[in-house]
């Protein structure tokens, strides 16, 4: 078969990923912006999603509305407990933003032995209602074409939510400014929670998606953390159209790429992306500025 | 005769001793976050493993690794110690993910996942091993004392304090920050290859997250800009570790692996939380 034939289920596949690794992206960069620091236990918060969706579907075989908002309850309430006992006490003690940048690494390793010692180390599948479309030079299934428009849903939503309510507002004057922003009667500890409760509600979808497009296991956060960090660093960190355009980005390279290398080498891929925007380009595609100390 | 498990210990935890020596230089004595430095670790196990498994005599192999990281060290130095704040960690920490997709997809010459096993021992006597990583250690040690309290150890710390001061006064930091850097991923490839002659065996896991934070978490329990703080945080960390396998002994293998691992990343949350600058920290990262 020419090579030139399989670009469009090529181009979709690395649709289907990009809009997972966005996910993933979107949610690291909106903390990275708002709370100003690298938010590795995001991953973690996707692979309890994932692992919750498969307890609450194929464990207790609950249907999949009910199992969908239970995942996002849990995704949240384990999100606001990461605030409550360890980010907020870091931003209570004015750690630095490299002493939050570890803690979130151990915290997504210590989640990821927590779903080890919960689940055992036997990578799981969840088992869902599929369906295969065949358009004649790509297929793709059912569950494939709800990853792409769920993620374009949720970007609509929050771009609804950072450019349209006061909310907003809020969020982008913290982000801008803590001080002035405090001055003008803005609770920065409130802002906080709530763009918290948007990444988890992110990671959770992302996760559940992640999951029914992958097996599971244990470590799975750490993965899909690092290419979301790709993503954003891609896309420039702190800013989440460009995270959502970065993770986009690396997941179509990774899929085009497999026109001129075996797929072994996908990782290769996004990791030369990333050096590469490293030397040269190191705001990312969207060019944002970040802080300089 | 000393218990075989302490020997163990004892050789794993003055390796741990050097790597995390070297990591202080760069972050602690001269405030350049590099979060690759396990990457140059790693580099420095893969060098010496590949060059024994070829033939070179050890005596060879492990300062050519030390060399060699330290050359890779520089050229990477070169290129990213002008990028500022969070850029450096990025670029610094995107190295370890470099790292770990290079050694698991050059199968030809890392064999992949697979590893390199039957690394040669330098010393077939694991007591006489230990005693010569230890002199080496003490070698480093006293280096270290030397190099920190020198006038280019002086020059490193009035960077970290403050750069454009320095720099006034007509330093050129930047050769001083790849220097800074050469010296310790020098030392991090030498700490590379002692390790793995010692467990005779090398692959990708080397460049795992969790092995980097033990790593990160020694030098942050014993503190910044500290070459005892540096010794001790190793030493009480390594105890800790040890006295977790003896707590979890009668639940299953798999969970006890679990449990052990959470317990210790809960303790290091509470270090990072209350007692970031660790017990003799002079500086915050």
């Amino acid at each position: 078969m020419p090579l030139l034939d399989i670009l469009p289920q090529l181009i979709v596949n690395g649709l289907i990923a990009g809009s997972i690794y966005a996910l993933a992206a979107s949610g690291f960069s909106l903390i990275y912006y708002v709370v100003k620091f690298q938010y590795f236990s995001h991953g973690a918060i996707m692979a309890i999603a994932a692992y919750s969706f498969f307890a609450f579907v194929n464990l207790m075989h609950l249907n999949y509305i009910l199992a969908a908002i239970l995942t996002i309850i849990i995704s949240i309430v384990v999100t606001l407990l990461k605030n409550l006992f360890v980010y907020g006490q870091l931003r209570k003690r004015k750690a630095t933003p490299t002493i939050s940048l570890i803690t979130s690494v151990v915290v997504l390793i210590f989640i990821s032995s927590l779903l080890l010692a919960i689940f055992g180390s036997s990578t799981k599948i969840i088992s869902f209602y599929n369906k295969t479309f065949d358009f004649g030079t790509f297929t793709i299934t059912l569950i494939q074409v709800s990853v792409i428009a769920s993620a374009i849903l949720l970007f609509l939503f929050l771009w609804f939510i950072v450019k349209k309510t006061k909310f907003g507002k809020a969020m982008r004057a913290l982000a801008d400014n803590k001080d002035v922003a405090q001055i003008v009667g803005i609770n920065p500890e409130k802002i906080y929670i709530y763009t918290f409760i948007i990444s988890a509600i992110f990671g959770a979808i992302g996760g559940v998606l992640l999951g029914l497009e992958q097996n599971l296991y244990p470590r799975m956060g750490i993965p899909i953390i690092i290419k979301g960090f790709i993503g954003s660093v891609v896309g420039g960190l702190g800013s989440v159209p460009g995270a959502i355009a970065g993770g986009l980005f690396i997941g179509l390279a990774e899929n085009i790429g497999v026109l001129y290398l075996p797929t072994g080498y996908k990782d290769v891929i996004s990791f030369s992306v990333l050096l590469l925007f490293l030397l040269f380009r190191p705001q990312g595609i969207l060019g944002v500025k970040i802080r300089d100390t | 005769m000393i218990h075989e498990f302490i020997i163990s210990d004892l050789t794993v935890i003055s390796i741990y001793v050097i790597v995390v020596l070297s990591f202080n230089l760069t972050v602690g004595f001269t405030g350049l976050v590099n979060l690759g430095h396990m990457a140059f670790f790693g580099f420095g196990a893969y060098a010496s493993a590949l060059l024994t498994l070829s033939g070179v005599p050890w005596y060879i192999a492990l300062p050519l690794a030390g060399i060699l990281t330290g050359i890779l060290g520089a050229i990477i130095a070169a290129i990213t110690v002008r990028l500022k704040g969070d850029y450096f960690q990025i670029v610094t920490l995107g190295l370890v993910f470099i790292a770990i997709t290079i050694s698991r997809n050059w199968i030809s010459l890392t064999r992949g996942a697979l590893g390199l096993p039957g690394v040669p021992e330098i010393i077939r006597n694991n007591f006489h091993y230990m005693l010569f990583v230890m002199a080496i250690l003490t070698a480093c040690v006293i280096f270290f004392y030397w190099l920190t309290n020198s006038e280019t150890g002086k020059i490193f710390q009035a960077i970290r304090d403050d750069e454009t001061a320095t720099a006034i006064l007509g330093k050129n930091t930047y050769l001083y920050k790849v220097l800074s850097i050469t010296i310790s991923t020098f030392f991090a490839g030498i700490a590379g290859s002692l390790f793995v002659h010692y467990i005779q065996f090398v692959d990708p896991t080397i460049f795992d997250l969790e092995f980097f934070v033990l790593i990160l978490a020694m030098l942050i329990a014993g503190g910044l800009a500290s070459i005892k703080g540096s010794i001790i945080g190793v030493f009480s960390l390594s105890i800790l570790l040890t006295s977790i396998r003896f707590i979890f002994a009668d639940i299953s293998p798999e969970l006890i692996g679990a449990m052990r691992q959470m317990l210790f990343m809960l303790i290091l949350i509470l270090i990072l939380i209350y007692r970031p600058r660790g017990m003799f920290g002079k500086v915050d990262v």
